[in-house]
């Protein structure tokens, strides 16, 4: 229960007792001729969400077949074990551990610890044998079955943290605080590499490896082995396995899915979320591109440093470019056609509306907790999106942002949900201030040695191809043989001339 | 001119200042942002409904006198709905629906003009309409899909109206003339299938209210156009 109120969720109201928290047995019955492409395996990896160790658990703990049988709505029962998935997931552990090992890295999922990585890969295995024995039993598959359609949970894929949040990017920032405010069992990939994303076409392209044929544009689950090259973030993968890309389409998947944060608005509440959503749209959102992207100092001394350091070589080269002039241009046809001379006009334009939009916002909210009562809903997860960002990122030139911190409820709103749905992302925001400077001192003691022994190295080399070649002679003769010394020496040159 | 102007009008006659409409082939080239309508007043140019109702608030006239602040608020986040939803889902409507742009729209836009120039400026307009539409999110939407946004928006103002007679109090607001404006376009303009008008018609509180400031203001055009 959190301290914040209650979250509206979980409005699905009853579920079957030996499917909780394992989301996908409600989705089994629900269409019988659901296309064999939606074929989903779990996770190789032991790295899985929540409910999906539940389901083993569950399995595991009560004659699991029966159980789960038992789950499915009567009369649609359908044997959807195959032996070569069961299969897969057994060898899970060993195959999976460097995926895991990156995704461990990348991921910041809610649930998630290295810990149930043993459990896990011991139920997985005894759910394997459990199963592959009751398939050896019950035959083959019987006509019209689907392979097996495990769990699969959500997956967000959203850009990961910086500058003390848990996202950096508008879009996906909206989205993660959207599923925090409602509690929806998502699994959240926070990476840095839009080429990563599932959203895109993807390349290369990968059949599935069962009897269903998975239709293209689909990435298998066993790892980012494909890449898309258009691939945008954030990107929700449902439980289908159907990618969504755009913001909203997202929410409104999740509230499909019962996860309303809007369920106790009135009428007339609902219309005023959709009415300030367009404000912050049509004026706000402008300003901030311009801040963020457009804003010569801004831009590369905060947003394309974050992410030419956070993206992997050789992205990092050419994609934050790309999406700045992406942004360019989105805000040029935003705001209309507007003529050279008139750029600085209209940035103050701009500004301003922009300043008068967060009064405007500062005004409706006043000193109420959320914009709706004591409990956040979807037009707090956009607010407060738009916020933050201006707020807690350390912008060279942000006249918005002073603008912004003279209005004292915005600030205290925005710190509040922060505080209260991602206290670990704030929590981690000074470990890492003080460690760049550890790395730093200890490195020094070896750049010195470093440079003194290539300094060294430097001479030797010089010096020894001076002896070899000659131009220098060490003349190690006692002083009677001197003169001898230095004829032959000098008839060599002689010779040599 | 074209047929975005209702809003501005409506708002000018609320105010009661007069106001006389004159069409012309190079309104948009006139215009100092490019868009339309726009207000020739003395030798000032105005464009667009809110920096006119700023420049008819220099002058001394305003509507929203009398609202308090989070009413303001509001009423800003509720024209920025409409501009946001409605205008959008007219000119995807004029610029993006094949059937419409072919029968309609470029018929209308290119007349002023001799051939080839209709044709041309016609695709350029489209053109750049889509790549605007494209730019917001529009641009995979299907034609049920905007009716669809159409309808909500609609739906949101029904909720918000209520049974009042205008958006604030007794008195018609800036938000008011707006949402006068783009609703009496939907319902008076002839387009290639009625979906649109038809969802309007849906509210019916709506369609009160855009009676009830027709006959308010505009009584001297006699009979209403709207049934």
């Amino acid at each position: 229960m959190r301290p914040g109120g209650p979250p509206r969720n979980l409005r699905s109201g009853q579920r079957p007792e030996g499917a909780r928290g394992c989301r996908g047995h409600v989705q089994f019955g629900k269409s019988p001729q659901s296309p064999p492409s939606r074929t989903r395996f779990p996770s190789p990896k032991p790295s899985v969400s929540a409910a999906v160790r539940d389901c083993f658990r569950h399995r595991r703990r009560d004659s699991p077949w029966r159980v789960w049988t038992a789950a499915l709505p009567p009369g649609r029962g359908r044997l959807r074990m195959s032996p070569r998935p069961r299969a897969s997931e057994v060898r899970g552990p060993t195959s999976g551990t460097p995926a895991a090992s990156q995704a461990a890295r990348n991921r910041a999922s809610p649930g998630a610890s290295p810990d149930p990585q043993p459990p896990v890969a011991g139920e997985a295995a005894t759910g394997g044998g459990s199963c592959r024995g009751k398939e050896g039993t019950s035959g083959e598959l019987l006509p019209g079955q689907r392979v097996c359609k495990m769990a699969a949970p959500m997956e967000l894929f959203c850009w990961s943290g910086g500058w003390g949040l848990p996202s950096v990017d508008l879009d996906s920032l909206a989205v993660l605080t959207y599923t925090r405010f409602t509690g929806a069992p998502l699994k959240v990939h926070k990476i840095s590499n839009p080429w990563q994303s599932p959203s895109g076409i993807q390349w290369p392209y990968k059949e599935g490896n069962c009897e269903g044929r998975s239709r293209s544009r689909q990435v298998m689950i066993c790892g980012h082995t494909s890449f898309s090259i258009s691939g945008t973030l954030p990107a929700l993968r449902t439980s289908n396995g159907e990618v969504i890309s755009v913001p909203h389409k997202i929410i409104t998947h999740l509230r499909k899915e019962k996860y309303n944060a809007d369920y106790d608005l009135s009428a007339r509440q609902g219309a005023d979320t959709l009415a300030f959503m367009s404000l912050l749209e049509e004026k706000l959102l402008p300003v901030l591109i311009h801040t963020f992207w457009i804003d010569a100092k801004n831009y590369v001394e905060v947003t394309r440093k974050w992410y030419a350091e956070a993206m992997p070589f050789p992205l990092n080269l050419f994609l934050p470019g790309r999406m700045q002039r992406k942004y360019m241009e989105r805000l040029q046809l935003l705001c209309g056609e507007h003529r050279p001379e008139n750029e600085e006009e209209l940035e103050k334009e701009l500004y301003q509306e922009a300043r008068e939009c967060l009064t405007l916002l500062s005004q409706r909210l006043g000193s109420q907790k959320f914009f709706f009562g004591d409990a956040p809903a979807s037009l707090d997860a956009f607010v407060f999106s738009h916020l933050v960002l201006l707020l807690q990122a350390k912008l060279p030139s942000g006249k918005l942002q002073a603008h912004l911190r003279g209005l004292h409820n915005l600030c205290v709103y925005c710190t509040h949900i922060l505080s209260l749905y991602f206290p670990r992302d704030v929590a981690e925001v000074p470990p890492p201030r003080q460690m760049p400077a550890g790395p730093e001192t200890e490195e020094e003691p070896y750049r010195r040695r470093n440079q003194i022994l290539s300094v060294l190295a430097g001479l030797a080399a010089m010096v020894g191809y001076a002896l070899l070649s000659g131009i220098v002679s060490i003349q190690r003769a006692s002083p009677a043989r001197a003169p001898s010394a230095r004829a032959l020496g000098m008839a060599e040159e002689d010779e040599e001339e | 001119m074209w047929i975005f102007w209702q809003p501005e009008k409506a708002f000018l006659q609320m105010c009661n200042l007069p106001v006389k409409v004159v069409c012309r082939a190079n309104a948009e080239y006139m215009s100092p942002s490019g868009k339309v309508p726009f207000i020739h007043v003395g030798n000032q140019v105005v464009s667009e409904l809110g920096p006119i109702v700023q420049f008819v608030k220099a002058k001394g006239h305003s509507l929203s006198d009398g609202l308090d602040e989070v009413q303001k608020a509001e009423m800003k986040a509720y024209m920025e709905l409409v501009n946001n939803m409605l205008l959008t889902a007219e000119l995807y409507l004029q610029w993006c629906d094949e059937a419409t742009v072919g029968e309609i729209t470029h018929a209308r836009y290119g007349s002023p003009y001799p051939w080839p120039l209709n044709h041309i400026l016609a695709y350029q307009k489209q053109w750049e309409v889509k790549r605007k539409m494209k730019a917001i999110g529009w641009g995979n939407k299907t034609l049920d899909q905007v009716l669809e946004d159409v309808d909500q928006c609609c739906q949101a103002l029904s909720q918000r109206l209520g049974t009042q007679p205008y958006f604030f109090n007794k008195q018609p607001t800036e938000l008011d003339a707006l949402v006068f404006g783009h609703l009496y376009t939907i319902l008076t303009t002839q387009l290639t299938s009625d979906e649109l008008s038809e969802k309007v018609k849906n509210y019916s509180n709506l369609l009160a209210f855009c009676r009830r400031i027709e006959q308010h203001y505009f009584e001297d055009r006699g009979k209403g156009r709207l049934s």
